[in-house]
């Protein structure tokens, strides 16, 4: 039954420990996370990734755009390492992190990036544009907001099939949050009452517009409010606060818990895709404590509380540069679609399609 | 009593005006019912208008010889109140705004003679297919829908196959059902399968005629080129001298048979002329090469050959091709004179008649005398050749068959 | 008994979600005793509770909801309000499901209704006929019933397609048309019905302009014109060898329809035509579509603005004079 769930508490928005959750040296306690240690290796992978990414669009090799997630890993990597077997995953444009995290295999980028027609997509769309919609991780369209509603679907369609104990997540930059799709999704999400997590960056920049022309609201998790949803507000450079809070957020939602909107903050390290400089970021803003490289922020915890010895660390960079080429390599010798082998049937239903020519 | 106007009918398709050709009764004569009392002249046909009901001829608004648009008032019947309430109910509808502001009306009369007038749908201004005005050019047979193309290449049809049909499309144009009750018809007639050569003739003579041609003519004693033969052996008959004469003239004068072919005038180098040879299922025409180069003696001797070739059906196309112009001489078969058609490559057809003794008026002797003579005829395309040239052309071709020590 | 077009729609409706456990309703108005805005649910959320449901004015996550449904298993119905409110959703409806199995290989099988077409004083945003611009974009089938019969096989058809179906249905059908009985079967999806035998010329049309196409021919019928009128049936595929058929019969071709004339499915059936079956036509073909202006309010400008009996037969008739 497509029931709408019972509303079994008000929504309320917490605020979530600010960047003083981040523990200092003199705190000698366990790793800060059980996950942390697993987390970093997946963000040290998805640098390794973007980075030979990066080189080989400079180099040429790429066609179309590219679009990384530098500085938003440790966001990106506790949305998708968190969830389990049956929950829905929607990634969105800089969360290589949390998909490899969720279990996209590192070939499924490279075949998609360097053109091989093996790919999840099969040279039918490109770059971020990937998906496995039948293993939960959806597909993104370049319509930001789009997904959101999508995700409600997926599970209002699980709990009418009597499944229990699932959420979604759906990732969302602060530019995306102004759509009117956004606006929908969130308030029919609440609405139907559907066990679903959304993470929003706030990485300061969408494209080359500054924040101060995207929102005029004091703090953007005000709104979940608003929509019905639970908020938390997160230091998007803190890998173990965005693994406490995100993991939290994932657990009152599985638990029935109105919706929970988590905002993030954390400046974009890149320009909006590869063929942007960035140029646009004053000085003064690189230098706010939201422009720290979470990816170094966790090494110095890993050193500060030696969770792991430097021998290690090398090993695991190596490992994961090494992991990126052979993914690399393999797809390179992948063959490309070629266009009069494709069938160019839009339709699932062979027999209905359109014929606008005459068959020859 | 009320009065029923006589209105000139809609006479077919696009149909504009008639011409009045018999007016049958006079003010005060009784009519019946549906009684033809005046005849009128399309460009089709001639049709009797009838009485719209009966009673009395009241008025006779229109002339002898002139031309009205259709629903013009042609005249009056004085009608009982019954009819004429009949008849308002039945009136037909008003003539078209354009055409009747088109005619000047006179205080005396209801209509006014539209002769001088040039009506819109007769001069392609009214007609029209899908919107666009029917240029004069396409008026006719001539516009051909994609349909009606597709069959006619179905059944190898031609444009000249459908001259035999009137069409009721736009502009007069022969739409897929005219063409098909057309075909039907003729299955309803005995036919047989056209030979080969019949539709290859047919296609060339099509393919010619697409060209203005026209024919001059005159007269040439034979009796010259009689004599001269006599000397001869073999002898040549006078197709042959026909043919030597001609192409002295040419050689003399070869802007006669220029061709022009867009906006040039192209030139043989040689004057290859062909000659009728008559074989077993056709005329073929085989082209002598250089003829003006060619001694009287050897034509002779050439056109034995090509008889036997003929017989033996081995004139290939090769050996048709490439004259400038032909010598027909239908006076073998007792003709005296023709229009023959010039073959589709050439401009020039010479036809000679059979020759007949008659009275011909001797200066001189102030008396006629008997002579030889032949009907002489010369066929041109009128687009490389005008009726001066080949008058020109003529005289020469007679002067050097009355002196054949010339040829 | 007799049904009426609307009422096929909702006894469709209540078949399957009878006999489907996976389909459900979602729209504005649907649920609860309303029934919808036209009465096309009216009974149905009581029959069958928690799957009719009320959503709010959001139609982007309406389709987008009913798109994340149908991954998952579901056979959503998704009721537009009219369909001039479906361009909200637009970019779920073309990019997000129009693209999701060519890009994916997995099929979404939804079905939007959108309430079209034009009734007196309807004015601009309650009137259009979108069936043109979702036929233009790839991955979706586009239905437009023009008969009770249809109305009921069709929607039926389109829950099962395993593709994004638009079903294009006609309000002022809804009360106006009516028949004896709803058929077991219908014609294949994606074939035409030659709704009327001919020979002096072919109307191509469908939807609320078939009633229109039909008593022109009939007036013709009174002049001695016998005229072929096609019933596409679905606009997206289109059955271009059933139109070819018939113009190969004719000759002439009128293609009607109700839609902005510039594009659009009478657009499509003479590019088709003239490109496939030159060799067939005995005139230009021609089509007759709505002004190219929004859809007036005042009956008099909106009867004046859409094809009618009247002007279907006047374009016909000069187009057997060519």
């Amino acid at each position: 039954m497509l029931q709408t769930a019972q509303r079994t508490a008000k929504s309320k928005t917490k605020k979530a420990p600010s960047a003083s959750s981040h523990k200092t040296a003199a705190d000698k306690a366990a790793p800060p996370h059980d996950r942390f240690l697993e987390a970093f290796r997946w963000m040290l992978l998805t640098r390794t990734l973007e980075e030979k990414l990066v080189s080989l669009y400079r180099g040429g090799l790429i066609t179309g755009g590219v679009y990384i997630g530098k500085g938003q890993e440790a966001v990106s990597v506790a949305s998708g390492l968190l969830l389990e077997k049956g929950d829905i995953f929607a990634p969105l444009i800089r969360d290589q992190a949390g998909r490899s995290a969720f279990g996209e295999p590192l070939l499924d980028v490279t075949r998609t990036y360097l053109g091989s027609r093996l790919g999840p997509m099969r040279g039918r769309d490109g770059n971020i544009h990937r998906g496995h919609p039948r293993n939960n991780e959806l597909a993104m369209i370049s319509h930001l907001g789009a997904m959101i509603s999508v995700t409600v679907g997926t599970l209002m369609a699980k709990r009418s099939k009597g499944e229990k104990n699932f959420v979604g997540l759906a990732c969302i930059g602060e530019g995306g949050m102004q759509t009117g799709s956004f606006h929908e999704g969130m308030n029919l999400a609440a609405i139907e009452q559907v066990p679903l997590v959304v993470v929003a960056t706030n990485n300061h920049y969408a494209y080359s517009t500054p924040n101060d022309r995207e929102f005029a609201c004091h703090n953007l998790v005000d709104r979940a409010i608003g929509y019905g949803f639970e908020g938390y507000s997160l230091d998007g450079t803190d890998l173990a606060a965005c693994l406490d809070v995100i993991g939290s957020a994932v657990k009152r939602a599985r638990a029935g818990r109105p919706p929970q909107l988590v905002v993030a903050s954390v400046l974009r390290l890149s320009g909006h895709g590869e063929h942007d400089d960035a140029s646009y970021v004053p000085e003064e803003v690189k230098r706010q404590p939201f422009a720290r490289d979470c990816l170094k922020v966790a090494e110095q915890t890993i050193v500060d509380f030696n969770l792991v010895d430097a021998e290690t660390l090398d090993k695991w960079r190596k490992d994961a540069i090494a992991q990126v080429e052979e993914a690399i390599a393999a797809a390179q010798q992948e063959p490309a679609p070629e266009g009069d082998k494709e069938d160019w049937c839009a339709l699932s239903n062979r027999g209905l399609a359109d014929q606008p020519e005459s068959p020859e | 009593m009320p009065q029923v106007p006589i209105i000139m009918p809609q006479l077919g398709e696009s149909i504009a005006e008639a011409t009045i050709v018999d007016i049958k009764v006079k003010p005060g004569d009784e009519v019946v019912d549906d009684q033809e009392i005046i005849d009128v002249e399309t460009n089709k046909a001639v049709m009797g208008v009838t009485t719209p009901c009966k009673g009395k001829i009241d008025k006779i608004a229109v002339q002898l010889k002139e031309t009205y648009p259709v629903g013009a008032v042609l005249g009056y019947v004085e009608a009982s109140e019954a009819d004429a309430a009949r008849f308002a109910k039945q009136a037909p509808p008003p003539p078209q705004r354009e055409i009747a502001e088109e005619i000047p009306t006179r205080a005396d009369q209801d209509v006014a003679p539209a002769r001088e007038r040039r009506i819109a749908a007769r001069d392609g201004e009214g007609a029209r297919v899908g919107d666009l005005p029917v240029p004069a050019i396409t008026k006719g047979a001539t516009f051909m829908s994609p349909r009606v193309r597709a069959r006619m290449a179905e059944l190898q049809l031609t444009a000249a196959d459908l001259a035999g049909i009137m069409g009721t499309g736009a502009g007069n144009r022969v739409t897929i059902k005219d063409l098909e009750n057309f075909l039907h018809k003729i299955e309803t007639q005995t036919a047989h399968e056209a030979s080969a050569i019949r539709a290859g003739v047919a296609d060339a003579m099509r393919r010619s005629w697409t060209r203005p041609l026209s024919t001059i003519g005159s007269s040439v004693s034979l009796d010259p080129v009689l004599q001269d033969r006599q000397s001869r052996d073999p002898k040549p008959g006078p197709g042959l001298y026909a043919l030597r004469a001609l192409a002295v003239a040419l050689s003399k004068n070869p802007g006669a048979a220029a061709k022009l072919i867009g906006n040039r005038v192209v030139q043989s180098k040689s004057i290859d002329v062909g000659i009728a040879v008559e074989a077993e299922d056709g005329i073929m025409v085989p082209v002598i090469r250089g003829a003006d180069k060619t001694s009287l003696a050897d034509l002779a001797t050439k056109y034995k050959e090509l008889v036997e070739l003929a017989r033996q059906r081995r004139i290939s196309p090769d050996m048709q091709a490439g004259g400038i112009a032909t010598v027909s001489n239908f006076g073998t078969f007792g003709m005296q004179w023709g229009t023959p058609i010039p073959l589709p490559d050439q401009t020039l057809l010479l036809g000679l008649g059979v020759g007949k003794k008659v009275p011909s008026w001797n200066e001189e002797k102030k008396e006629f005398v008997p002579r030889t003579e032949a009907q002489i005829t010369l066929s041109f395309d009128h687009r490389s050749i005008d009726g001066g040239g080949a008058g020109r052309l003529l005289k020469r071709v007679i002067e050097l068959l009355e002196n054949p020590n010339e040829l | 008994m007799s049904i009426t077009y609307l009422e096929a729609i909702r006894e469709a409706q209540a078949k399957l979600l009878r006999d489907d456990g996976r389909v459900f309703i979602y729209g504005q108005d649907v649920g609860g005793t309303f029934g919808g805005a036209f009465k096309a649910t009216k009974g149905l959320a009581k029959e069958f509770p928690g799957r009719v449901l009320n959503t709010p004015i959001s139609e982007d996550a309406i389709v987008g909801t009913a798109i994340g449904a149908a991954m998952q298993g579901m056979r959503p119905i998704v009721e537009m309000q009219f369909a001039d409110f479906s361009s909200i959703a637009l970019n779920q409806i073309l990019n997000q499901a129009g693209t999701h199995y060519w890009r994916t290989n997995v099929p979404i099988p939804i079905t939007v209704r959108l309430p079209s077409g034009g009734t007196k004083g309807s004015g601009p945003f309650h009137s259009q006929s979108m069936e043109s611009i979702y036929a233009h974009y790839p991955g979706l089938i586009v239905m437009t019933p023009a008969t009770v019969e249809d109305a009921y096989t069709m929607l039926i058809e389109a829950v099962a397609i395993d593709d994004p179906v638009i079903y294009c249905e006609h309000k002022y059908l809804y009360y106006h048309l009516k028949a004896d009985k709803l058929p077991e079967k219908g014609l294949l999806t994606g074939r035409a019905r030659i709704a009327r035998e001919g020979r002096d010329l072919t109307i191509v049309s469908y939807s609320a302009m078939m009633q229109e196409s039909l008593a022109a021919a009939e007036e013709l019928a009174r002049e001695g014109f016998e005229i072929e009128v096609v019933d596409l049936r679905t606009v997206k595929p289109l059955d271009t060898d059933t139109v070819l058929a018939s113009v190969a019969r004719t000759g002439r071709l009128l293609s009607v329809g109700e839609s902005f004339p510039w594009g659009g499915a009478t657009a499509e059936v003479i590019a088709r035509v003239t490109s496939q079956g030159f060799h067939l036509l005995d005139a230009a073909p021609q089509r007759l579509n709505a002004k190219d202006t929004p859809i007036p309010y005042h009956p008099n400008l909106w009867s004046a603005h859409r094809p009618n009996a009247k002007n279907i037969a006047t374009k016909a008739r000069a187009l057997l004079r060519e």
